[in-house]
């Protein structure tokens, strides 16, 4: 079982987009049994799934341990893929976790077991810094951060890595790739090389800019349910190639 | 989750139409796929997978076709694998859970096709407000059979299942299916399930007369021998010719055995049919089991000489073919269909007259008691006066009179107490055992000689015919270990304890007062 985190200190690069499609991605192809949680109040992944963003006595409720998480697991409409929704709570989650001994290490103890029932889990976080995030960054086996490459990203790359290296969080498989590219800027295309000059471990399959996956929050579901085939469909398949390999790497 | 029934059986002349109306007036219900298949039911002869509670489809529709087990009670499945094809032996499977399941309940027996049943399956979700699935429904509206619904619950959708279970039971009046559409089936054609074994299992009564006993004993081998003539004929599974073989062995050893209960005159004619009917059904019987220890034959040569055995497959696929050509010619004669008519009219004719006979007169359990008794203290003797240079002969009578004692034993089981009974069938079995192997290894030394020699003839390789020699060496060398086990094996058949247990069993009443 890998636990893999969608994960950016900036908002709106694409995380939730690659969480959900990522995830129907593998339990479709790979057959995997997968767990996407929802960690972001603002529910955006519960959304694309059209289940309601409410959890059963909220974010203290497991934080607590009062309630175990796979009572509140969801079935998809999708085989083999289900949800732990968000909840509006989740907006102090920090706090909550904040009250807890060893908040950090909290997130993984909660997940252990769902580790007999699925091969996949996918976090979607909410952006930031914060003591949630060191609790995924602990709980995660893979951290899969989709950048745009503007000129902020080099910096924003920069200070996750030494953040990770300060923290020496070294279990922390870091996957960078490019999101919501415009092949025809040119500065797109500069700074990607710039970067994968730096970084050559960025992976290679870039998300482009395309209204299909914007169309994602009309449809309420994958990429993939409406789509068969496809630029974006396609990127994001051979994105998942690279984690696949990256994950048995 | 309520741990109630998910699989309901529809009212009579409820239509997959009505259902579908009915239901579309409560839920947003989404027909997610409408699909004509044929399902097959598929079991053994003998019902194995039924014994086993399980049962075995074959789903076929156009885009696909896959074989199915269902837990025949929960009526779940347990397992599903695409398949373009049923095989018909378990051999033929891919490796997974359908094999092996089925390798521990069906062994070398054929699944035969029992009925089939077009249907309709109807995929359905049921959606809420915001158009998100929150339970499946499967309906399989059969032809001409009351059609059948699977409630799917969706994890984390409690509330939707449990509506849905409400209507289906209180408000539709829905039952919890008891049985399956196989048995409706089965039931609608007037049949049950094949009630079949190859077990003796005839029960007697003490005090019945003992030609009377013998007549039923005959009756019952002879139903065995018609339920497995087609089988035998359309060589379906090696196991119908070797049932078909044993109640032949088993009549004749009566008809040898139980002399002077019925008219021995009358009874010569069966007596020489059986033995012909011995005759023609062994050899294709000998060739299925080479055929069926083929690969135990091949895993005793090392790796790189395990191909060179090919040609002795074909040798003996084309053997068993001619042999099974002959036997079906002979089972289709005049001869036999007229003998076997016969045999059954005679023994259903003196069912229903007194006979005298000299042993007629006595009661089955005297009869079984003295005729047991004789048999044992034959086995005992022959096998006490066997040292360790007695002629290969003397072991294979041997091997005659225990496998004469173990008839007579099984004919009359039901008469004594079950417990003590089995226990010494068991003993008996072993030793059995051991001078079973002494002379199938000896038997099988000689057949492979002799096709050996016919492979030379057929110009086989160098290589095939060291692979054949190879096997013989082996087949001498395990006759002797079985040669050397005997001694102490007998000695365990006849320890003390075993003989007043016979004794106390079997002595006929005169000899235990004396
Ligand atoms: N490749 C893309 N092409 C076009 N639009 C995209 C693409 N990826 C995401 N979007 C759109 O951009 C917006 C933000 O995407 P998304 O929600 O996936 O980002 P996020 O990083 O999860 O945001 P947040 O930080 O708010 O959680 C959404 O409206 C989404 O539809
Ligand atoms: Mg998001």
């Amino acid at each position: 079982m890998t636990i893999i985190a969608s994960y950016n200190i900036k908002g709106g690069v694409g995380k939730t987009a690659t969480a959900v499609n990522l995830a129907h991605i593998a339990s479709q192809k790979n057959h995997f049994k997968v767990l996407v949680w929802d960690l972001d109040p603002q529910g955006a992944t519960s959304y694309y799934f059209r289940i309601k963003p409410k959890v059963k006595g909220g974010s203290k409720a497991f934080i607590s341990g009062t309630r175990a998480l796979d009572g509140l697991i969801k079935a998809t409409d999708y085989e083999n893929l289900d949800l732990l929704p968000a909840d509006f709570s989740f907006r102090n989650l920090d706090l909550a976790l904040d009250g807890h001994k060893k908040p950090t290490q909290r997130l993984k103890k909660l997940l252990a077991p769902l580790k007999k029932e699925y091969d996949l889990i996918i976090l979607d976080c909410p952006p930031n810094i914060s003591l949630l995030s060191e609790a995924i960054f602990e709980a995660s086996d893979m951290l899969l951060s989709p950048m745009i490459p503007t000129t902020l990203s080099l910096r924003t790359l920069e200070q996750l890595k030494k953040y990770l290296k300060d923290n020496k969080l070294n279990h922390l498989t870091l996957l960078p790739f490019f999101s919501m590219v415009d092949r025809r800027k040119k500065m797109h295309n500069e700074i990607m090389r710039d970067i994968t000059d730096i970084y050559p471990d960025t992976l290679k399959s870039v998300i482009p800019y395309a209204s299909d996956v914007e169309r994602m929050g009309w449809e309420r579901q994958p990429l993939g349910a409406y789509m068969g085939r496809g630029r974006s469909i396609d990127a994001y398949r051979n994105l998942w190639n690279e984690v696949w390999l990256a994950m048995n790497a | 989750m309520s741990a109630g029934s998910l699989y309901f059986k529809c009212p009579d002349n409820l239509t997959a139409k009505k259902f579908l109306k009915k239901l579309a007036k409560i839920v947003t219900l989404e027909i997610v796929a409408q699909e004509y298949m044929c399902k097959t039911f598929y079991d053994s002869f003998d019902s194995l997978l039924y014994t086993h509670n399980m049962i075995c489809e074959f789903n076929h529709s156009q885009k696909q076709s896959n074989m199915c087990l269902i837990d025949r009670k929960l009526g779940h499945m347990i397992a599903t694998e695409m398949v373009e094809d049923m095989p018909r032996f378990v051999g033929q499977c891919a490796e997974g859970r359908i094999k092996k399941l089925l390798v521990s309940s069906l062994a070398m027996r054929a699944i035969i096709p029992l009925c089939h049943l077009p249907l309709t399956v109807y995929r359905l979700n049921i959606l809420n407000k915001d158009q998100k699935i929150v339970l499946r429904l499967q309906l399989d509206a059969y032809d001409d059979l009351n059609h059948y619904v699977r409630v799917l619950p969706l994890k984390g959708y409690d509330k939707a299942a449990e509506k849905m279970l409400s209507v289906l039971q209180a408000q539709w009046h829905f039952k919890p299916a008891k049985s399956t559409a196989l048995d409706d089936a089965l039931k609608s054609m007037n049949q049950a399930p094949q009630s079949y074994s190859s077990k003796f299992q005839l029960k007697l009564t003490p005090d019945t007369p003992a030609n009377e006993a013998c007549l039923h004993i005959y009756l019952y081998l002879l139903k065995v021998i018609n339920k497995n003539e087609s089988g035998v004929i359309e060589d379906i599974d090696t196991e119908f010719l070797h049932d078909f073989r044993v109640a032949v062995r088993r009549t004749r050893a009566g008809l040898n055995q139980l002399k002077n209960v019925l008219p021995d005159n009358e009874l010569a004619q069966y007596a020489e049919f059986f033995a012909w009917l011995g005759q023609i059904t062994s050899t294709t019987r000998d060739l299925d089991v080479y055929l069926l220890s083929y690969q135990d034959y091949k895993l005793i040569l090392p790796a790189e000489m395990q191909a060179d055995l090919e040609p002795f497959y074909t040798l003996l696929k084309q053997k068993q073919i001619i042999a099974q050509d002959s036997l079906v010619e002979h089972l289709t004669s005049d001869y036999y269909q007229d003998s076997l008519a016969n045999w059954q009219k005679y023994l259903n004719s003196s069912v229903r007259k007194a006979i005298k006979t000299d042993m007629g007169g006595l009661t089955v359990k005297e009869l079984a008691d003295k005729r047991i008794w004789k048999m044992l203290k034959r086995v005992l003797s022959e096998g006490a006066a066997i040292n360790h240079d007695s002629p290969a002969e003397a072991l294979h009578d041997l091997r005659k009179t225990a496998k004469k004692l173990r008839y007579l034993m099984e004919f009359f089981a039901s008469l004594y107490t079950p417990s003590d009974i089995k226990l010494l069938i068991k003993s008996l079995k072993q030793l059995q055992k051991v001078l079973g192997d002494f002379q199938d290894y000896e038997i099988q030394e000689i057949s492979l000689k002799q096709f050996k020699k016919e492979l030379k003839d057929n110009q086989a390789t160098e290589n095939t015919l060291l692979a054949m020699e190879k096997l013989v060496t082996h087949l001498e060398h395990q006759r002797g270990l079985a040669r050397e086990k005997f001694a102490d094996r007998f000695n365990l058949f006849q320890k003390i304890e075993h003989q007043a247990q016979f004794q106390l069993l079997f002595a006929p009443a005169q000899k235990v007062k004396s």
